[in-house]
């Protein structure tokens, strides 16, 4: 029985959401357009001028004009604006500039499995691990061990992400020729469905996986080893523990059923910004994805990639935070509407 | 339930090493190395890896081996000797372009016995069908050039079109002639079944050149090219030979990776290294080849970079300032920041590259040495020919290269000379024209303020340029002018600061030539100042330092008004116009830029050196298809 | 207040103590810089990639200069650089936090979807777009652009912060005895907040600084001033890595490692310090 006032709610939470979505979109499309000089125009023709071949100015300044009927640049920003609207709004997310005119969809597709597929393994690996070992740690907090585990696991934390990557590559893939140096496959094949190919990008992904893994555990770790310090102070703790509960029980009902929560709210927005994708993995280890995509559009002012991939990711992360408001009550007893 | 998850963990890690230590080499099913060659594509990553439609507005991935071995066009001219000693090179054209008296019409005589890949002839009709084409097509490729100039175009035979131009225009054949890429032609017996030109993908393409496409990475990182069997049917083959590689692949990799793969022998060619990284694999690679065999190594591209000064904004409208920043200047140290020393110097506005080293180098010497500006009354003669030389000394003494001795070798490595280090003749320049110095020993423009540069350069996309620029800075800032750089992206560089003039001062380059040939009005056209455009508003050619004058103008339509092939006249203005941008100094020429091209003779053989300059090898240049037939297997 | 904070921690938490220790290396470091006999601008003067030795405790880079004293300037700017970010961010995640938690009702609906829209912009693209867009990402400038858009999340940890705050009877006996909202707010609230402010705020500034250094290294900020992330970004541009001059980049990550890691102890055991009932009772964000 599903009350009025949850409805209520759920239908404001909905509305909030795509409110939320509005803002940030809107922001995102005006950002570029602010800059008079950060023309797309003027980014094609100095990208084909700068390649060095002969080039008429006149023929330069035409290109000028059909260039802005092609990119649909006409108008005032206002125009574009509400074309825009118009567009999205019919799925439609306009062809690219730097790759006029295929579709900013196809380009998106293309490199979206990769960043989806790298990126959603090691955030819900890191996020279990993480947390596993976490709370083992905030369980046995004062032994030597676990000391020295939180150490070690914090120390990777402050190093730079680049140079992580770029270690770990250096180690296990030149040192060590264990790992292949970049690349989502070999060289040479073309992907197909067989084990042997998922073989090759299970090889590939290993070190990116592993360097965003690390990297991604501390945050974790930390976050589970706190709250459950905490819980162990409880009082249905420390009465589970005198009545000799089963260890294991315990750690795993009382303790970190318990010192979920907050965690599970971290996981979804993680996973909604899976969608920027990361840049420096892509260059560190060649690997194909939204990064490097959404870098590029911005620096060839393509006003159209960019808004697909932003609304992308700015999509994903509020529908996942929209999510978890309206699940969360369901595991967290405590809470009413 | 932890013990599991530890067993679990563990199987997991072993299985993924043992995969990977028992997995094979990670090349080419079907292709053995001794067959391919391996070339760096700079682009990196394809972002449309489908689309081959070279003409098309956006398509930024040229140098993927689509330009290089599958396209093909009328004319090239090589920036350096040419394959056999002479830059010129008729490709599908058989002889140079024929022009009418006033240059209202081209015509041009094909050559016969050139097929596509899929068989079918090359004739006339597909030299009309693009022209015509981009024509009616403005946003596409050199469709703007055709717009404005053809009137008319049509054939007398198969083999032979006729240009009917709008107005005058003694170089349409540039459209056509690749320098480092040009107009190249289009399929009609494909292109005319596509819906949309613009959109089509023209996936697989249909070559010209010797080279058709075997596969490539959906990702875009690689392309794979296949000898074709009719080789000899291709303007390569036919005139030089079979190329020697069956396959080729164009591979986009990061900086660590290009070092590494090539010590390991798995690529070929490297397009371009940071200096230190090419020293220290050219030191540790035995089968390193270089375009100069010791220091300086590098090939030095056609292209000048300089110091751009906006000649519109105050004070770099005046000369004396122009020149007092020149004279405060010491390139050696310039040139050991940006290369370790491997920089070839250039006083003037044309680069010291392939043959403009005879054509305008060697005559202008003595002029050079005559010439004086007048600083306080005075005569002073700022040009310094010792400079390469001290250059030479001071690479050996810092980094320890085995440099040159020979002074023609070092000439021809480093540049013949360049403008004194005179900061004290700087500073009567500027006190004359009212500068002063502050208490703290900067230099206030004559108003009061304080005199602040922001030398605009591009940032992670080339490293040479970021510390010339650095080390100019803190040249002026021991001068005494408080100068910074600031660093920008590759890719918004032009597009944002230069082509509107939104700058100051700037560190790249505008100059930019054909290399084997004398005529500049490959650059010099869009500098007259019909197409002049303020600051503000975007330029139209490469005219950034918004410089006119009417001797300029002068020099621009004498030169255009000469035929193409007078290679004496065409010397001649061109030396005028060096002439005039010494007197005048709107730019400050510096170096150029030197290309760090590093091939690998492990498994290829025949790569073009400076003793042996049949072309350049710098593997994104479209002419660097003349490399195929001479290379050839070591037998590995 | 603060001083007792630190007081107390210092002798109960080793963990406390070994941050503040750490810091203090670091803060000495950078005050060292001032004492520099070389101009941090300045290049080639000294041979390049000479390992470390007497003379040159940390080695000398490609590009002539001296390790060591290059990174007590990257230090101090890269302190600085997070002082900055971090602090921008933390007024404004307090001053939002503080208002929607106050107020309530329609202002803090609003307020909070302004809030969330921060949230779900991806950051670095961003930061990138208003790099390109403004042509400058130099010191200064970055380092309000980062606290411009680093606030989002504590500002809703504030703004439980207040919810709860203002549920307990110590707002309500301030009320009735007639204490304006702003007394209120000032005398009481904050001096509740402050370990969660100094939490945050070191968290901002771990945050801020790793932000920096990306962009760094894609070479996206002022490149002539040191900094942890611009020494890595020159580096990598001399191939040091590949060449061997392993001290160039083993310098500043030594010292982003100790930064970052002092910054980190100090956040943890000032937030466990912090009653965690209040951190976690806030339920959905």
């Amino acid at each position: 029985m599903v009350s009025g006032k949850v409805v209520g709610y759920v239908i404001g939470r909905i509305f909030q959401c795509l409110v939320v979505i509005f803002i940030s979109t809107t922001v995102v499309f005006i950002i570029p357009r602010m800059a008079t000089d950060m023309s797309p125009i003027e980014s094609a023709i100095s990208r084909a001028m700068a390649q060095g071949q002969y080039t008429d100015p006149r023929a330069v300044e035409q290109l000028r004009n059909t260039l802005e009927v092609a990119y649909g640049l006409e108008g005032t920003v206002f125009d574009q604006y509400i074309k825009f609207w118009g567009n999205i709004l019919r799925g439609d997310l306009g062809p690219s500039f730097s790759s006029f005119p295929t579709p900013v969809m196809d380009l998106i597709r293309n490199s979206l499995p990769w960043t989806v597929g790298l990126l959603l393994v090691t955030t819900v690996l890191s996020w279990v691990i993480g947390n596993i070992l976490g709370g083992i740690v905030g369980c046995n907090r004062n032994k030597r061990w676990a000391k020295g585990l939180e150490v070690t696991i914090n120390a990777l934390r402050p190093i730079p992400y680049y140079i992580m990557a770029l270690l770990l590559l250096i180690v296990f893939s030149y040192i060590l020729p264990l790992f292949p140096s970049g690349g989502a496959y070999p060289i040479g094949t073309v992907p197909r469905r067989d084990w042997s190919f998922f073989a090759d990008v299970l090889k590939h992904a290993f070190l990116p996986g592993l360097s965003l893994l690390l990297v991604g555990i501390g945050g974790w770790f930390q976050g589970m080893r706190t709250l459950v310090s905490h819980i162990m102070g409880e009082d249905y703790v420390v009465y589970a523990k005198l009545a000799n509960l089963n260890k294991k029980d315990v750690f795993s009902n009382y303790i970190m059923r318990n010192a979920m929560l907050p965690q599970i709210t971290g996981l979804a927005l993680q996973l909604g910004m899976i969608f920027s994708g990361t840049l420096i993995t892509e260059i560190v280890f060649n690997y194909p994805g939204l990064g490097l995509l959404s870098y590029n559009a911005i620096l060839r002012s393509d006003y159209n990639l960019i808004m697909g991939v932003t609304i992308l990711s700015i999509v994903a992360v509020s529908f996942g935070t929209l999510i978890i408001d309206l699940i969360y009550p369901l595991l967290d007893p405590r809470i009413a509407y | 339930m932890k013990k599991v998850s530890c067993f679990l963990a563990i199987l997991t890690v072993g299985l993924l090493i043992g995969t990977a230590a028992l997995a094979q080499e990670e090349y080419m099913p079907g292709v053995s190395r001794n067959e391919l060659i391996i070339i760096e594509n700079p682009d990196g990553r394809a972002t449309d890896p489908d689309n081959f439609n070279i003409w098309a507005p956006g398509s930024p991935s040229w140098s993927r081996g689509l330009q290089q071995i599958s396209m093909d066009t009328l004319w090239y001219i090589d920036p350096d000797e040419g394959i056999e000693g002479d830059p010129w090179l008729n490709s599908l054209a058989e002889e140079p372009p024929i022009y009418n008296e006033d240059y209202t019409e081209m015509t041009v005589k094909l050559r016969q016995g050139i097929y596509w890949s899929d068989g079918v002839e090359f004739t006339a009709d597909d030299v009309i069908f693009t022209v015509e084409t981009l024509r009616a097509h403005p946003e596409m490729n050199w469709g703007p050039q055709f717009e404005i100039y053809v009137d008319e175009v049509y054939k007398t035979d198969d083999y032979t079109v006729v240009f009917k131009l709008k107005e005058p225009n003694s170089r349409m054949h540039s459209t056509f002639t690749v320098r480092w890429s040009g107009c190249y032609i289009m399929p009609k017996h494909v292109f005319e079944n596509a819906e949309d030109p613009v959109s089509f993908k023209f996936n697989p393409p249909i070559s010209l050149g010797p080279y058709v496409s075997e596969s490539y990475d959906p990702a875009g990182y690689w392309n794979l090219w296949k000898r074709r069997d009719d080789w000899e049917r291709t303007t390569l083959g036919k005139l030089y030979g079979e190329p020697g590689p069956k396959y080729v692949l164009y591979v986009g990799l990061s900086q660590e990776r290009r070092i590494l793969d090539q010590m390991k022998h798995e690529l070929d060619i490297i397009h371009d290294l940071s200096p230190e990284a090419a020293i220290s694999l050219i030191e540790k690679n035995p089968y390193a080849i270089t375009w100069f065999e010791q220091f300086p190594w590098a090939h030095p591209d056609p292209t000048l970079i300089a110091i751009l000064l906006n000649n519109e904004k105050y004070p770099y409208n005046i000369p004396e300032v122009r020149w007092a920043l020149t004279l405060s200047l010491d390139v050696t140290e310039i040139a050991l920041a940006s290369y370790n020393g491997a920089a070839t110097l250039s006083s003037i506005a044309v680069p010291p590259t392939g043959n403009h080293l005879t054509w305008y180098f060697e005559p202008l010497q003595s002029w050079l040495k005559d010439f004086s500006i007048n600083v306080g009354g005075e005569e002073f003669h700022p040009y310094d020919d010792t400079i390469p030389f001290q250059l030479a000394e001071r690479a050996k003494n810092q980094f320890g290269y085995d440099v040159p001795t020979d002074e023609d070798k070092i000439k021809q490595s480093l540049g013949y000379g360049w403008w004194k280090y005179a900061p004290d003749v700087a500073a009567k320049l500027l006190e004359s024209q009212g500068f002063t110095k502050d208490s703290s020993g900067r230099w206030l423009l004559p108003n009061g303020e304080l005199w602040q540069i922001r030398i605009i350069c591009e940032a992670e996309g080339r490293p040479i340029m970021t510390r010339g620029a650095t080390k100019i800075a803190e040249q002026w800032k021991k001068f005494g002018i408080d100068a910074e750089i600031q660093g920008v992206s590759t890719a918004i560089l032009w597009p944002n600061y230069l082509t509107p003039g939104n700058y100051d001062v700037a560190y790249a380059w505008n100059i930019e030539t054909w290399g084997g040939h004398p005529d500049l009005s490959f650059f010099l056209r869009t500098w007259h100042s019909n197409f002049y455009r303020k600051s503000g508003d975007a330029s139209a050619g490469s005219n950034y330092i918004r410089y006119q004058s009417e001797e300029l103008d002068k020099i621009i339509e004498n030169l255009l008004k000469i035929d193409f092939f007078d290679y004496e006249k065409t010397i001649a203005l061109g030396q005028d116009f060096l002439k005039l941008m010494v007197e005048d100094m709107p730019e400050i020429p510096v170096m150029s830029y030197n290309v760090f091209t590093i091939c690998d003779e492990y498994y290829w053989t025949g790569y073009p050196t400076s003793d042996n300059p049949y072309t350049n090898p710098v593997p994104n240049w479209a002419n660097s298809k003349y490399m195929f037939p001479k290379l050839k297997p070591t037998g590995k | 207040m603060v001083k007792s904070l630190v007081g107390e921690l210092v002798k109960r938490d080793t963990r406390f103590r070994t941050g503040f220790i750490l810091m203090i290396i670091i803060v000495f470091m950078s005050i060292l810089s001032f004492f520099s006999p070389v101009d941090p601008y300045s290049t080639y003067y000294a041979p390049v990639n000479r390992p470390p030795s007497l003379k040159y405790w940390l080695g000398t880079d490609s590009r002539g200069q001296d390790v060591f004293w290059m990174m007590t300037f990257a230090l101090k700017n890269s302190i600085v650089f997070g002082l900055i970010a971090a602090a921008v961010s933390r007024l404004i995640a307090l001053l939002f936090g503080t208002i929607s938690g106050y107020i309530g009702g329609k202002t803090d609906s609003v307020l909070m979807i302004i809030n969330d829209s921060f949230i779900t912009l991806p950051v670095l693209l961003v930061i990138i777009l208003i790099g390109m867009v403004f042509r400058r990402l130099s010191f200064f400038p970055l380092a309000i652009v980062m606290g411009l858009l680093g606030w989002p999340w504590d500002s809703r940890l504030f703004r439980s912060q207040i919810l709860s705050l203002k549920e307990r009877k110590l707002t309500y006996t301030a009320r009735f005895s007639g204490m304006s909202t702003f007394s209120i707010i000032f005398k009481i609230y904050f001096p509740h907040l402050v370990p969660v402010f100094l939490s945050t705020f070191i968290n901002n500034m771990i945050w801020s600084l790793g932000l920096e250094v990306t962009l760094s290294v894609l070479g996206l900020t002022n490149l002539q001033l040191p900094t942890i992330g611009t020494t890595i970004y020159w580096a990598n541009q001399h191939q040091a890595l590949i060449l061997g001059v392993w001290w160039w980049l083993a310098a500043p990550i030594a010292g982003a490692i100790i930064l970052f890691t002092a910054l980190y102890l100090l956040s943890v055991s000032i937030n466990e310090y912090v009653d965690p009932r209040i951190r976690y009772q806030q339920g959905s964000f």
